[in-house]
């Protein structure tokens, strides 16, 4: 009987937690009502879990669970939203050794044009049209004539230089 | 591959601008010299483009090219080109406009200046200084810029 009992004691565990095979099932079953220290430990065991699992439950059911995915998913999103250059970075799909070799140059030639263009860009600009092509004109010995046309497009600047045209200078 | 390539051509296009504004710095200016008269008729061809600007103003039956060229002007330098009698003509880039350039030009005979101006030229607008005398012809420059 004793040696029953220990070859039982050691398959309470896996009956209780209903992993035994159908004869490993039947050895116990029928050995559990003749052997009340079986019985006990197999109480205790039930006792023990009831212990766990009554307040698990408990704060469970206190527990929201649908915000506590909500927030899961939130924290997931985070973590896989990429930073803008990362898209960028990987449509070009450098080396790792490239990445540093390339990006430098890229960064010199943008900051090398913004400089070039700047005054291009910030170059103050007449709020009005001038249709005058010709800013001035000066002779100091000959006469000067300007003729502008804007229709057709028509600028002649006309020196009356000859003998009987020259300006006394004196 | 594929990609490597058209990351090396983004950063030719990504360049290409300051090429530009590198050649932007220069200005291109067509000269050309004139001798107009009423000695015969003719229009050279290399005028052709001017033809309705001269015949609309002057009254001259010949018009022919003595000179063609086509100058590069940097800003605050100056070019200059022998025109007929002795004469030169002096061209300074003095300010670059977003469209036009403002380009002095001087013409001066034996060391004396006979004419200072100061033009803007703008992409397919020319400006023409004529009346110095050569001969029983008198001379015309027509400047536009390229």
């Amino acid at each position: 009987m004793k040696k029953e009992c220990s070859s039982v004691s050691k398959l309470l565990e896996k009956y209780f937690d209903q992993e035994v095979t159908h004869a490993e099932r039947s050895l116990v079953e029928g050995h559990l009502p003749d052997c009340p220290s079986c019985r006990d430990v197999l109480r205790s065991m039930e006792r023990l879990r009831n212990f766990i699992r009554t307040p698990v439950e408990e704060a469970v059911e206190k527990e929201d669970l649908p915000w506590v995915w909500q927030k899961i998913e939130r924290n997931i999103q985070l973590e896989e939203k990429r930073p803008w250059w990362e898209p960028v970075r990987e449509w070009l799909d450098i080396t790792p050794v490239l990445k540093k070799k390339v990006l430098i140059p890229v960064a010199v030639a943008a900051v090398v044009l913004i400089l070039i263009m700047a005054p291009f860009l910030f170059e103050k600009t007449s709020s009005y049209p001038d249709p005058s092509v010709v800013e001035y004109v000066e002779s100091e010995t000959y006469n000067v004539m300007v003729y502008e046309l804007e229709t057709p497009q028509v600028t002649v600047i006309w020196l009356f230089e000859g003998p009987e045209q020259e300006l006394s200078t004196s | 591959m594929r990609r490597k390539a058209s990351f090396f051509v983004i950063l030719i296009l990504l360049s290409s601008p300051l090429f530009g504004a590198v050649a932007f710095a220069q200005v291109q200016i067509r000269v050309r010299v004139m001798e107009a008269s009423n000695v015969g008729s003719g229009f050279d061809s290399s005028l052709r483009d001017l033809h309705d600007q001269l015949g609309s103003l002057f009254s001259f039956s010949s018009y022919r090219i003595l000179k063609d060229e086509t100058v590069s002007l940097s800003l605050n330098q100056s070019v200059s080109l022998p025109i007929p009698s002795e004469r030169s003509l002096e061209l300074t880039l003095i300010n670059q406009l977003r469209v036009a350039a403002e380009v002095r030009v001087k013409i001066s005979r034996a060391g004396r200046d006979v004419l200072t101006t100061l033009v803007r030229l703008a992409p397919g607008r020319s400006v023409s200084i004529g009346g110095p005398k050569h001969g029983e012809s008198t001379v015309i420059v027509a400047l536009s810029r390229l």
